[in-house]
């Protein structure tokens, strides 16, 4: 009983534990020493420390990190003006076809970044789509920081959306309600009641976002060398592919990385231990949500607004690409074709082969991170076992790594010459891969959950004579399953379309999605790669509403 | 429910596991196209039994993995689209010298003891013939007002032959054409994929310095755009093929060597729009012989590389 607080927890940390350290802390301790020993690949430990001052004394460095931090604050301040307004109508007010949205806002997530820059690239540009259409271009607001920060909030805001119309749905009305019995106006009760009682939520989400961003490769490159906007993870990049090869280099401009996103989290965690914001307390809850009324108009406009830029205008730019016999044919009748569709579906160089091993990964690595984040959440909220912070450090830790580092790790600490057996080179290095870099999810969204929790329910269970594997079954579980559930399908999009990580670690003669993307896009066969990536954001849509509405059926999810 | 997700996860990874375990005998790592070493690997098993596995990237990320994989390294092949590769490797002692039979017709510069080019690309003028441009026919046409801020020029930090290019012409004038191009509102637009793309689309009219087969290729399908081989000259980028020197499939390894040289592996290599290696096999595009290649001092332009390089992102980098 030490151990932990209410009971029995040590099955689930010890399960947290193990998966950490073999999803984690390998390839993350592989990196560290290959920051500390450069010539840790060759299996040598000389020259501990020579690297250092080299890479830390680059006069661009200073630059880099400043715009990283920069990038990542307009994101999230962007994805949240966006996003917070429209979750906070969601979560409240009767919203007409709200399912609707929720689908046509979920897409953005199901975009690759590199797909979507190229998509709005490919409409802003001079002659792009948009000058096709309508006669003028808007490619000076396009290569900026204004152009790269729109983009990736279009696709990062979904995540602060559903984070923010779930937590304030928890919340409910109910709390406020108070507040407005005690002669609170509705503007005063929001600002004071609902909305500090979502901060878990929204903080949580908003920090996914800044992750994201300072580790996202794909945007920064496309969009920001142009405007001469250098970050950490475009300068880590080339550290890695431009020969000589430099990856201790690499390695410690990532650590760099990491300290920022440990920063953030740091600073959430100290912004959420001030006070408790459990509202689940097992009251029943009024779910009945407010007319909009005169709002009706206004908001019905904000929602089409966003949809249509982060959700339309990608895809019809994708769309348009694809069906395109050739790109200097531009938007014209005579140039449409399926050629491109036809040629994916009649397997051409791989594609079928690329779809069902991406879906499968996907699924594997949605399972193994769910479970994972979920006792990891568990035994870092609701036991007070000792470690438990390193335990939540842990978790952390892959959100900041850029894919390119994770790969390399997983290379340097699995194709050890002593290893009796190795996933190296076999698909279990993908999906190891894949758990590393998406674990946060997970981990992040039930963590939220278990947050708002109150101690009380598992603890009635354990007075009731529950094992404390049945309450956490029972009574827990259920309760924090939808944000686990949609954090694994999130989980399932982002490991089905990743790229950097893939390209690099992907076994010999195995191609995923976005491998096969990059691959057309390389040999300047743009129009496949857009077809392939429709298909499959097309697919990632589908396949986890089907599952949802499944699950739903069968009583598992409450509505 | 848990039981059956059990099942479910350990079929996913059993398959999986299956899709790995199918073991190669030879391993090769090959900056692309894919389709090429899809062409040689299916042929080379049809005529020998030998089975190859491939890992395809750019240049760079290849190089990354050998790299990180150094401890215990699988690749048995590796074809680089940089010839600076094979001189690097040769000097890190790591290339098994190997002369094929097949390498007869290959010309002396384009083979050396351990590595052997399997094809060779040019770079050229990438231009859009509906840019409504008059079409160039030298580099320093790209300077002229028509050409104002419609041309992309490669990252030669991010491509080998871009940099030999970039370094071969600014060692003639030291960089007063990358000045004037920049003047003209030229940019430096990503790696070749990303700087031809806005070429195709005709947001820019030409890439200077593009690569010539992933051009031509895109000009087979129907897209209207040519590439210009500037009479004053330009540079080649070899694709070498090497044997590590920890291979243990050295055998087969030559075989594949021998294959990809083969009249059959050649045709292979022109079929992609590249310049066969050989001399003696026909392709439908200019040859080496056709082209004024730029003089200039291999080993001095990558000892300079540094150099050459950050006065590229001082003329270029920021606004």
């Amino acid at each position: 009983m030490k151990a932990n607080g209410i009971g029995g927890a040590a099955p689930a940390a010890w399960l947290a534990i193990a998966g950490l350290v073999l999803v984690v802390a390998v390839p993350f301790i592989a990196v560290v020493l290959q920051g500390i020993f450069p010539h840790l690949g060759q299996g040598s430990f000389a020259g501990p420390f020579s690297s250092l001052l080299a890479t830390l004394a680059d006069s661009a460095l200073i630059g880099m990190a400043g715009n990283t931090l920069l990038l990542g604050g307009c994101v999230v301040l962007a994805s949240a003006v966006v996003a917070v307004p429209l979750g906070v109508f969601r979560a409240l007010y009767r919203i007409p076809y709200a399912p609707f949205w929720d689908v046509v806002l979920l897409v953005p997530f199901m975009i690759p970044p590199y797909i979507a820059t190229l998509g709005w690239i490919m409409t802003l540009q001079p002659r792009g789509y948009l000058q096709q259409l309508v006669g003028f271009n808007l490619a000076p607001f396009l290569f900026s920081l204004f152009g790269m920060t729109l983009v990736m909030a279009f696709n990062t805001f979904p995540v602060v959306y559903f984070a923010v119309s779930r937590t304030v749905e928890a919340v409910g009305s109910r709390y406020a309600d108070v507040g407005r019995v005690f002669g609170a106006t509705p503007a005063r009760a929001f600002w004071r009641i609902t909305l500090p009682l979502s901060a878990p939520g929204l903080a949580a989400s908003l920090m996914l976002v800044f992750a994201a961003a300072i580790e996202e490769y794909g945007t920064p490159a496309a969009l920001g060398r142009r405007a001469g906007f250098q970050v950490l993870v475009t300068g880590i990049d080339l550290r890695i592919t431009d020969w000589p090869i430099d990856l201790p280099g690499a390695a410690i401009l990532s650590l760099l990385l990491v300290g920022m996103s440990l920063v953030t989290f740091l600073l959430q965690r100290w912004i959420l231990s001030r006070r408790s914001y459990q509202t689940v307390g097992g009251k029943p809850t009024a779910k009945d949500k407010r007319p909009l009324g005169a709002l009706k108009v206004p908001v019905m406009i904000a929602f089409s607004v966003v949809a249509f830029l982060a959700t339309g205008v990608p895809l019809l730019a994708i769309l348009a690409t694809a069906l395109s016999r050739t790109i200097s044919g531009g938007l014209a009748l005579g140039n449409l074709s399926l050629n491109n569709f036809i040629a994916v579906f009649s397997n051409s160089a791989g594609a079928l082969g690329a779809l069902v091993n991406s879906f499968s990964l996907g699924i594997a690595t949605a399972l193994i991170t769910g479970l994972v984040g979920v006792t990891a959440a568990y035994t870092v909220v609701k036991t007070r076992m000792r470690g438990r912070t390193t335990i939540d450090v842990m978790t952390i830790l892959p959100n900041a790594l850029p894919g390119i580092v994770v790969a390399v790790g997983l290379i340097l600490a699995w194709n050890m010459p002593w290893l009796p057996a190795t996933p190296y080179n076999t698909a279990f290095i993908l999906l190891l891969a894949y758990c590393c870099i998406l674990l946060p999810q997970p981990v992040r969204y039930t963590t939220a959950a278990f947050q708002q929790i109150g101690d009380n329910l598992e603890a009635a269970a354990r007075v009731f004579g529950a094992s404390s594997l049945t309450a956490f079954r029972r009574i827990l579980l259920p309760l924090v399953f939808p944000s686990l559930a949609s954090a694994m399908l999130l989980v399932f999009a982002l490991a089905s379309r990743e790229l950097v990580a893939s390209v690099v670690v992907a076994p010999v003669g195995m191609q995923t999605i976005a491998t096969f993307i990059w691959r057309q896009f390389e040999q300047g066969s743009i129009g496949l790669g857009m077809a392939m990536a429709f298909i499959a954001i097309v697919m990632t849509t589908l396949l986890p509403l089907l599952l949802l509405t499944l699950l739903r059926r069968s009583g598992l999810v409450a509505e | 429910m848990l039981k059956s997700l059990k099942s479910i996860t350990f079929g996913i990874v059993a398959a999986a596991l299956m899709a790995g375990v199918a073991h190669a005998d030879v391993t090769v790592y090959t900056a692309g196209p894919q389709s090429l070493i899809d062409k040689l690997s299916a042929g080379f098993t049809k005529q020998t039994g030998i089975k190859v596995n491939v890992f395809q990237a750019t240049t760079g990320k290849v190089m990354a993995r050998i790299e990180a994989e150094a401890a215990n390294p699988v690749v048995d092949v590796l074809v680089s689209a940089s010839w600076d590769t094979a001189t690097d490797f040769a000097k890190r002692g790591w290339l098994v010298k190997y002369s094929s039979p097949n390498a007869a017709k290959v010309p002396d510069f384009l083979k050396t003891e351990g590595a052997v080019a399997q094809g060779i690309s040019a770079l050229g003028i990438a231009w859009n013939t509906k840019s409504g441009t008059l079409k160039p026919t030298e580099w320093a046409d790209l300077t002229k007002k028509e050409y104002k801020d419609l041309v992309n020029i490669p990252d030669p930090a991010q491509s080998g032959s871009s940099f030999e290019l970039t370094a071969a012409l600014a060692g003639q004038d030291s960089f007063k054409l990358f000045n004037d191009l920049k003047a003209n509102g030229a940019i430096v637009a990503g790696a070749n994929a990303d700087a031809l793309n806005p070429v195709l689309q005709g947001a820019k009219a030409a890439v200077f310095g593009a690569v010539d087969y992933i051009t031509l290729a895109a000009k087979a399908k129907g897209e209207s755009i040519d590439v210009i081989f500037p009479a004053s000259g330009t540079v080649i980028a070899p694709r070498p093929a090497m044997i590590l020197n920890w291979s243990k499939n050295q055998d087969d390894a030559k075989k594949f060597i021998d294959y990809m040289l083969s009249d059959e592996g050649q045709k292979a290599v022109a079929d992609e729009m590249l310049m066969p290696a050989r001399t003696d096999i026909p392709a439908n595009r200019p040859l080496i012989g056709d082209l004024k290649l730029l003089k200039y001092d291999t080993a001095a332009v990558y000892g300079k590389r540094k150099e050459t390089l950050a006065e590229i992102t001082k003329i270029y980098g920021g606004k």
